[in-house]
């Protein structure tokens, strides 16, 4: 497949995808199918506990799926493809505790030049200048999931996944955050896959929601947020139309949380 | 009491008993000389004679060189296969009986074995530090490996890094801690074979020269020997903690983190 | 039916790895870097290991060793720990006695034979005194911390609820500190293993130190090689012992809760 064709593609295909682990267990995903195109923000909802994470490995490519397939610009991958990043939940267990800010997002290049401009650009991207040569217990929650952020845009990367990102930050720093990805992705042009059991974040940041039933999760709907862009963290919030696709949302994966419970 | 008269007393205290216990010393040794009970002067004479000159390079060198040739094999084959040992899961199950056997055995029963191989050479002894001194390095290195976040190696595939850079990279650096814990073991077990490497078939070296001087009765010099050992063995310890403290600095502070829950 | 399968793979990849070293044990001798008189088959060893256990010298001597191995160690299991619990309990003789802890403690036990031998000449005696010697301090140090290390909440309780001071040491504190014991005196019995063999092969005290030397100093090499096999299985049995012992009567501890 050449080049131009390659470009047409969406850039990730997830195709009736199943995985259940341990082997023979129930699935956690069972006939997952959904597309993304370059440059749209996708969110991923669903209950508690349906298997997002899984979901975010498999399409990583950190993990193969049992059946079904994830192809990323038409192509299958082992390991994940060169142009994708991922931004971990857990930042505090991301970043290399022996290594400093700068070096941990230099990591991202494979390499250890502190001196790279890229490197600088990234952390400049992030707000983390100031906080370059400092280690990770050194600074906050918020700037390590800023130095995980800043690790995975230095490879000008086209598919940004992110597991959750913003869980285990309070709500100020949240909000921030949110704001300095939309903006990361509309300057640098990136598609962004965020994981997020935050249904108000999902609605806010994304272009389409894909809300996922409960374990064995396969895709319920896929809802598309025409809301105008660039977002603003009050006025779009406050718009009716916000409203009543978060209302949507909320209720849908309500729906599916209260199957689980019966 | 001040805060920094709380410091001084028990200083004073035990500057006290230490001197309190050379006077007893020096005051039995006057008052009933025994063979085993030489004067300070004739010990501090006998250790200081140790740090220079022909002693120096008899005794001391020959010492330090052997157990820091042997103490780094140590550290050096520890680590590797620790650090391998433990990526690979899939091994354990095949090693792990063997390394059981291997580490339990005493030390010293290798010796014999290591003269018929290698002669009464400097090898031998330097073997016999090693083998005796490997084990915890290797066995410290497994578990720290193994217990590395699976996360970091997730990060590691994610930014495509070749298995050979992921172990060195992300494996060895945060096996570190680990490791080091390791090393402090290995240290004065390496302290030891070189004792017993120089007691049992040997011509130089600080085992030796007590030895030696115990056999024709200069007590004095016995004890001198056994301080220089221990000044070594103290200095070494000292400066093994000394580089870990700033090699691990990063741990330190990672870990008061995790503990506190801050972030 | 599922575990056992699982064991027995586990001890079929085991047996398998042993049966590679042993496969790599017969590839250096083949390799001729040493005079392959020095280095004899793997199954030549075992054999001579069985014969000599069974109608030579080896069982004796390991007995000899075991039988100053086990009351030096003891003596220093008894005063070690009663030392360290001394220690962790009276800050006052901890701090006076701290220099000279601090001094003996980076001297390696073996280095202090010559001076045994000097004061107590050659003999059981000595190598009993050795024994002692090196095993005290592993158990002292781990008894003490193990003392320190005891939750103050659990005395509080005892406090709390009117227990006596000797009685909070022994209702409370002593069982706490127990697995800390436990470990430091698995350490020395290792330590007090490898001073016993060493005593025997520099003074000739009956055990399996004189006898690795004899064998050696006779030419019998596979003897020599035999001997030190089963040496290792020796120290290997001492070792589980121990943690045999631990784990029955301390389930509760750490090391063992995830069992």
């Amino acid at each position: 497949m050449d080049e131009s064709a390659a470009m047409n593609e969406p850039i990730l295909a997830v195709d009736n995808i199943t995985k259940a682990f341990p082997a023979g267990a129930t699935p956690i995903l069972n006939g997952l199918t959904f597309r993304q195109e370059p440059g749209q923000f996708v969110a991923v909802v669903g209950p508690s506990g349906c298997g997002k994470t899984t979901l975010l490995r498999c399409i990583a490519s950190l993990m193969q799926p049992d059946t079904g397939s994830v192809l990323h610009r038409g192509r299958h991958f082992d390991n994940p493809p060169p142009w994708l990043s991922v931004v971990f939940q857990d930042y505090n267990r991301s970043l290399f505790p022996w290594l400093s800010v700068r070096r941990n997002v230099a990591f991202g290049l494979r390499g250890s030049g502190a001196d790279d401009k890229r490197v600088d650009e990234a952390l400049r991207a992030v707000n983390l200048e100031h906080a370059a040569d400092l280690y990770p217990w050194q600074v906050s929650g918020g700037m390590q999931q800023r130095c995980a952020l800043a690790r995975s845009i230095v490879v000008s990367p086209n598919l940004l996944l992110l597991d959750e990102p913003f869980a285990s930050v309070d709500a100020q720093t949240r909000i921030d955050l949110q704001d300095m990805v939309m903006e990361i992705c509309q300057t640098m042009s990136l598609s962004a896959l965020l994981v997020t059991h935050d249904i108000d974040e999902a609605v806010f940041m994304a272009d389409k929601v894909v809300v996922l039933s409960t374990r064995p999760a396969r895709v319920v709907e896929e809802i598309a947020i025409d809301l105008p862009r660039p977002r603003d963290q009050l006025a779009t919030k406050e718009t009716p139309e916000f409203l009543h696709l978060r209302h949507r949302v909320y209720t849908l994966v309500r729906k599916q949380a209260q199957k689980s419970s019966r | 009491m001040t805060a920094k008269g709380r410091h001084i007393a028990p200083l004073a205290w035990q500057a006290a008993t230490i001197l309190a216990l050379v006077a007893v010393w020096q005051w039995a040794a006057l008052t009933y000389p025994a063979v085993y009970l030489p004067p300070i002067e004739r010990i501090a004479r006998g250790y200081i004679q140790l740090w220079h000159g022909e002693l120096l390079h008899s005794a001391l060198l020959p010492s330090l060189r052997r157990l820091g040739l042997g103490f780094a094999i140590a550290i050096l084959a520890g680590c590797v296969t620790g650090v391998v040992l433990g990526s690979l899961r899939s091994l354990d199950p095949w090693v792990r009986p063997t390394i059981e056997y291997l580490r339990y055995i005493p030390a010293v029963a290798i010796l014999p074995a290591s003269l018929i191989l290698f002669g009464a050479t400097d090898q031998m002894r330097i073997f016999v530090i090693a083998f005796g001194s490997v084990f915890p390095v290797l066995i410290a290195a497994t578990d720290g490996a193994r217990r590395v976040d699976p996360i970091l190696l997730d990060v590691a595939r994610a930014v495509g890094l070749s298995t050979a850079e992921r172990l060195v990279r992300v494996v060895l650096p945060a096996s570190l801690p680990s490791i080091f814990s390791g090393m402090r073991v290995a240290l004065s077990i390496a302290l030891v074979m070189m004792v017993i490497s120089e007691l049992i078939a040997a011509d130089d070296g600080l085992g030796f020269y007590i030895l030696r001087n115990q056999r024709l009765f200069q007590t004095a010099n016995v004890y001198a020997g056994v301080l220089t050992i221990g000044t070594v063995g103290l200095g070494l310890t000292l400066a093994l903690l000394a580089v870990e403290k700033r090699v691990l600095s990063w741990h330190r502070g990672w870990r008061g983190l995790t503990e506190t829950g801050r972030g | 039916m599922k575990a056992f399968r699982s064991h027995a793979v586990k001890f079929g990849k085991g047996a398998a790895g042993i049966a590679a070293m042993v496969a790599g044990w017969e590839a250096v001798r083949a390799l001729g870097f040493v005079d392959r008189r020095d280095l004899p088959s793997a199954a030549s060893i075992v054999e001579t290991a069985a014969v000599d256990l069974w109608r030579g010298d080896l069982a004796p001597a390991v007995l000899a060793t075991i039988g100053s191995w086990a009351p030096g160690l003891a003596v220093a299991a008894v005063a070690g720990a009663g030392a360290g619990i001394a220690l962790a309990l009276l800050p006052r003789l901890e701090i006076a006695t701290r220099p000279l802890l601090e001094f003996v403690r980076p001297i390696p036990s073996v280095a202090l034979i010559p001076v045994a031998l000097l004061v107590l000449g050659v003999g059981l005696q000595m190598q009993l005194f050795m024994i002692a010697f090196a095993s005290i301090w592993p158990i002292l140090f781990s008894t003490k911390a193990g003392v320190e290390d005891v939750d103050p909440r659990f005395v509080e309780t005892g406090r709390v609820l009117h227990i006596g001071r000797a009685a909070r040491i022994f209702r409370i504190v002593l069982p706490a500190m127990l697995p800390s014991f436990a470990t430091g005196l698995r350490t020395a019995s290792a330590i007090a293993l490898v001073v016993a063999i060493t005593v025997e092969m520099l003074t000739g005290q009956p055990g399996i130190g004189s006898y690795i030397e004899n064998v050696r100093l006779s030419g019998l090499v596979t003897g020599m090689w035999a001997s030190i096999f089963v040496t290792g299985v020796l120290g290997y049995l001492v070792n589980s012992l121990f943690v045999t012992v631990e784990r029955a009567t301390m389930p509760w501890s750490n090391e063992n809760r995830d069992r």
